[in-house]
């Protein structure tokens, strides 16, 4: 009597454990990132020259490198695209025209001087400051250096002259090599 | 029925029965039965029964058996008492010998005594002590999170994300190394992640135990750092509705809190319970600033419904936790130059002004369990225990995004788990207690792909099979032995993308070829199956020094299988800007533990001084590996891997009676732990840490006032992960420290309670609460807080409690 009911409830407690089977999984689908910025496009005009255009590409070893002449104004255009899917190139360039009050676009120079102010197709935000993506440059010094290019998130600041002093968080960060020749 | 026939009816009974009585001729009927328990249906020995106004009185024998002779025909009172029953008054009309078999009720204090000693067997090691949250502390912690409620055990701490994501640490361990179980199953919920806060409402328990060891074998092997045990009340076995209400109001954070539970209880053993806890609270303050969206809302439901009986019971119950938690606004950062920004900021870089609403970053965790249970207790008081639980646990993180994709989870998880645990326990003698079962689970994780963003966890299927047989031998008070082992295997089959570039570059092409399945673009669809076999086990003695010192002594064995995250994580932390890879050739973790326990206990002073030594081999952990460039700038990687690690601390408690009306506690814990293999101290162990609480009641008033005194030095053992990167300063690139590794200065805490119980009515007991904590609005910043790099923790709170229990 005693080992039946033993028997009885030793068996119902293995039993108990086909509650757990479950089917196979299914295959999971692949992610559609997202807000992916994959490339950044960099274009200088200056009058009279060929225009120059730089890509820097995530996952690319050579980063492309660039010639600039000193005391010479350039007319430079910054786009960024999601180039995850070659056949479908999304210009995330357009999202940030469209939110520019809460990007902003900006440059840093290490080895040579650089001024850069607001183009005049530049795009503005709703205060009237610029996003910087259409800038003009002129170097006022000749030498090798890098050029940082920057978009900024949700920027604390809108009207800052330094990296830090924007806050914000860095969506883009990338370094190009730069020579200003005479 | 008529209400009329009845009382007609009832009322020719009584006729008949009387003019029996005035008339009767006869006088040598008999009546007799047995009295047997109402709950177990055991026989009472020794109950009185007498017919009221008589001399006529008997005894019932060991068999419930009783009998009294030579009774006229008539209508009679029977009284049957017995001393710890109640009582029992019984109308009866004899007309000839009769059988009347009767069921007494134990005392309800004696019953509740049967069922409490039954819940001191629930201790869940005799030789490895565990610290106790009892009722009133659940209350008045009621509005903090489980892991700030315990950090008053000494060896306990808290592992923080900000202000309302909390962790609870047990000898510095945390996540997986810390199993919580609440009604007798393990809660599975997500609980690698250090940011995960466990999703359960401590309010609906009644006792919560902390064990420092993987001393509980029946409910996991793999917890190195311990147990945290949430158990429910006892239900009475009387028929009452009772049930209390806790209202805490609360200036930081300007937020408030309720939790309320009723339950009725029925004598036949039949119960149910509701229980409902919510909590608004909106952006905290830092002594000086606003933590910008810190703000928490939370609402849980428990129900309940069973019967608990001594030889057999069930209980069906459903519980729902929902929690939505902002992260504070200045911590979503983009990259190392946004951290170093923020490191060298001695104030958050973003504060708004104070708000409710919750934005990115946040999180919001939802937890559903659904559990059955029953035991029964055969005739040899050895007793059956099944649990069945099937919880819900879904996961959503949410970061600031660009194009309104705010709204859009990054991360969104669904973990279904099934578990089972049948269990028989017995006796042999009075000295022996054996228990033994069985353990299974199912765990089925969903990530979902339209986040976005690449998953961090993929989608998996886990199972586990345990095995366990625990014993006590008990031959005197005096001393004790525990033992018991357990043996698991975990299957881990999950399906993830990787980069081919990664798998490549990691190495797995070589490593693990047979878990590539097929390749999409520059994906690559994998298929990780693994397999872990695990033992754990565990023995140590009791022993009774004199009446007033207790001696413990206790070895465990633990061994723990790589958790999803360890093994899979792929993604990029925004709050500390790191990138974060598993490793799929992680083993299982195994940990020797020697815990020891002096502790005395007299009148003027009791302390416990519990030492413990502890070597894991292959202990899992998270380091930096190197930098990545991205198009953010370059990252740091952390990768997951193992080593050895020497573990050692000790936690020491005491309380003090300084005079009748004054106490004092003193609580105090180290943690020394080191990595054995690059001999770096572990990261994020708890520095020394002391707590002194005074307090003062006095001993006819109805009052307390309670002071407490924590301070938590510097810990100056942490491990260099400082890391360099490259900053344009005025034109010229300059190199740069970011210094993740330092720990903050040490502090210290002030908080007062004053606690006053008001006159009601018998029935209602109120009591009202008046709480400061950090009552001299310390700046802090606490090492333990992932935050620490851009705020300081919370300022002064005044907080007001009301609890009603009716």
């Amino acid at each position: 009597m005693k080992t039946l009911q033993h028997t009885k409830y030793a068996l119902f407690y293995l039993f108990s454990f086909f509650l757990l089977l479950s089917c196979e999984k299914e295959t999971p689908e692949i992610v559609e990132e997202q807000e992916l910025i994959t490339t950044v496009e960099l274009q200088f005009q200056a009058s009279g020259e060929a225009p120059q255009t730089i890509r820097w590409e995530a996952n690319q070893t050579n980063v492309p490198t660039v010639t600039l002449k000193a005391n010479t104004a350039y007319e430079v255009a910054i786009a960024f695209l999601d180039e995850s899917d070659p056949a479908d190139v999304e210009d995330i360039t357009e999202e940030v025209r469209e939110e520019a009050d809460e990007h902003q676009v900006f440059f840093e120079f290490s080895g040579v001087t650089v001024d850069f102010t607001s183009g005049s197709s530049d795009t503005l935000d709703s205060d009237g400051n610029p996003v910087f993506l259409h800038t003009v440059w002129n170097a006022t010094s000749t030498g090798t250096g890098i050029i940082k290019a920057y978009l900024i998130h949700e920027p604390t600041s809108k009207t800052s002259t330094t990296r830090a002093g924007f806050g914000g968080e860095t969506d883009v960060a990338i370094e190009i090599p730069f020579t200003v020749v005479e | 029925m008529n209400k009329g026939i009845v009382q007609y009816f009832f009322a020719s009974l009584f006729f008949i029965g009387l003019s029996s009585n005035l008339y009767g001729q006869s006088c040598a009927f008999s009546l007799s039965g047995r009295i047997m328990d109402l709950h177990d249906e055991t026989p009472i020995f020794g109950a009185l029964v007498s017919i009221e106004g008589t001399t006529f009185f008997t005894q019932t024998d060991a068999s419930g058996f009783y009998e009294i002779r030579d009774l006229c025909a008539g209508t009679f009172t029977l009284v049957i008492s017995h001393v710890e029953c109640n009582s029992l008054e019984k109308k009866i009309n004899l007309r000839g010998d009769e059988i009347f078999n009767f069921e007494l009720e134990h005392h309800i204090n004696e019953l509740d005594e049967i069922i409490l000693s039954d819940s001191k067997l629930d201790e869940i090691s005799t030789s490895v002590k565990e610290a106790r949250l009892d009722k009133d502390q659940i209350k008045q912690n009621s509005s903090q999170s489980l892991a700030e409620a315990l950090s008053a055990t000494a060896g306990a701490g808290v592992l923080q994300t900000g202000t309302s994501i909390t962790k609870p640490m047990i000898h510095g361990m945390y996540g997986s190394r810390v199993g919580i179980v609440a009604n007798g199953i393990r809660l599975r919920d997500q609980e690698w992640g250090a940011d995960h806060a466990p999703n359960i409402d401590f309010n609906a328990f009644e006792s919560i135990q902390v064990v420092k060891g993987a001393a509980g074998l029946k409910y996991g092997g793999d917890t190195a750092g311990g147990l945290i045990v949430l158990s429910p009340s006892k239900k009475a076995l009387k028929d009452s509705l009772y049930g209390s209400t806790t209202l805490n109001v609360e200036t930081n954070g300007r937020g408030s809190s309720l939790t309320t539970q009723l339950t009725h209880s029925y004598l036949k053993g039949y119960y149910w319970s509701v229980h409902v806890t919510g909590k608004r609270f909106g952006d905290f303050q830092a002594p000086h600033y606003n933590l910008s969206n810190t703000g928490l809302k939370e609402g849980n439901l428990a129900l309940k419904i069973g019967r608990t009986k001594i030889v057999k019971g069930w209980e069906l119950n459903y519980t729902r936790y929902e929690n939505e938690a902002g992260i504070l606004r200045a911590a979503h950062i983009g990259n190392i130059q946004d951290l170093y920004t923020a490191l060298n900021s001695e104030v958050p870089l973003r504060i708004n002004p104070f708000t409710y609403a919750i934005q990115a970053p946040k999180q919001r965790g939802t937890h559903q369990n659904l559990q059955f249970s029953f035991y029964k207790t055969t005739s040899s008081n050895a007793k059956w225990e099944w649990k069945y639980s099937y919880q819900v646990n879904q996961r959503k993180e949410f970061d600031v995004r660009r194009g309104s994709r705010s709204e859009l989870p990054a991360i969104d998880l669904k973990l279904q788990s099934q578990t089972v645990l049948g269990s028989y326990s017995w006796e042999k003698g009075y000295d022996w207690n054996f228990e033994a079962g069985i353990n299974g689970l199912l765990e089925d994780n969903f990530s979902n792909p339209n986040t976005g963003v690449k998953r961090l966890i993929p989608d998996y299927l886990k199972y586990e099979l345990g095995t366990f047989l625990v014993g006590t031998y008990q031959p005197s008070n005096g001393f004790s032995w525990d033992w018991g082992v357990r043996l698991d295997g975990v299957f881990m089959d999950a399906q993830k993308y990787y980069d081919q570039a990664d798998w490549q570059g990691r190495g797995y092409a070589q490593l693990f070829p047979r878990f590539e399945v097929q390749k999409f673009g520059t994906q690559l669809l994998t298929n990780p199956r693994f397999r872990f076999f695990n033992w754990s086990a565990q023995t140590g003695v009791g022993v009774s020094l004199g009446s007033e010192v207790e001696s413990n002594f206790a070895y465990i064995l633990s061994q723990r299988a790589p958790n999803p995250s360890e093994l899979f994580s792929d993604g990029l932390h925004h709050s500390i800007a790191a990138i974060e890879y598993g490793n799929l050739s992680l083993r299982s973790e195994t940990s020797h533990k020697v815990l020891m326990r002096v502790s005395k206990n007299s009148e003027v002073f009791s302390w416990n001084l519990e030492p413990y030594i502890s070597k894991i081999f292959d202990y899992i952990f998270i380091a930096p590996t190197g930098l990545e460039q991205t198009l953010r700038g370059a990252f740091p990687v952390w990768g997951y891997r193992s080593t050895n690690v020497f573990l050692a601390g000790v936690d020491f408690n005491s309380k003090i009676t300084i005079h009748k009306n004054l106490n004092l506690d003193l609580i105090a814990s180290y943690t020394y732990a080191q990595d054995q293999v690059s001999q770096n101290p572990l990261i994020l162990i708890p520095p020394f840490n002391t707590l002194q609480r005074l307090k003062y009641r006095p001993q006819k008033g109805n009052w307390y006032f309670e002071v407490s005194h924590q301070l938590y030095v510097k810990q100056n053992r942490f491990p260099n992960s400082d890391f360099q990167f490259n900053l344009i300063e005025k034109g010229t690139i300059v190199s740069k420290t970011v210094d993740i590794s330092e720990s903050p200065e040490g502090f210290q805490k002030w908080d007062a309670v004053f606690s006053l119980e008001l006159n009601g009515s018998n029935k209602i007991k109120k009591q009202l609460r008046f709480i400061v904590q950090n009552l001299t609005n310390a700046d802090y910043r606490n090492y333990l807080n992932r935050m620490r790099f851009y705020a300081s923790e919370v300022g002064r709170n005044f907080q007001i409690q009301f609890t009603l229990n009716y």
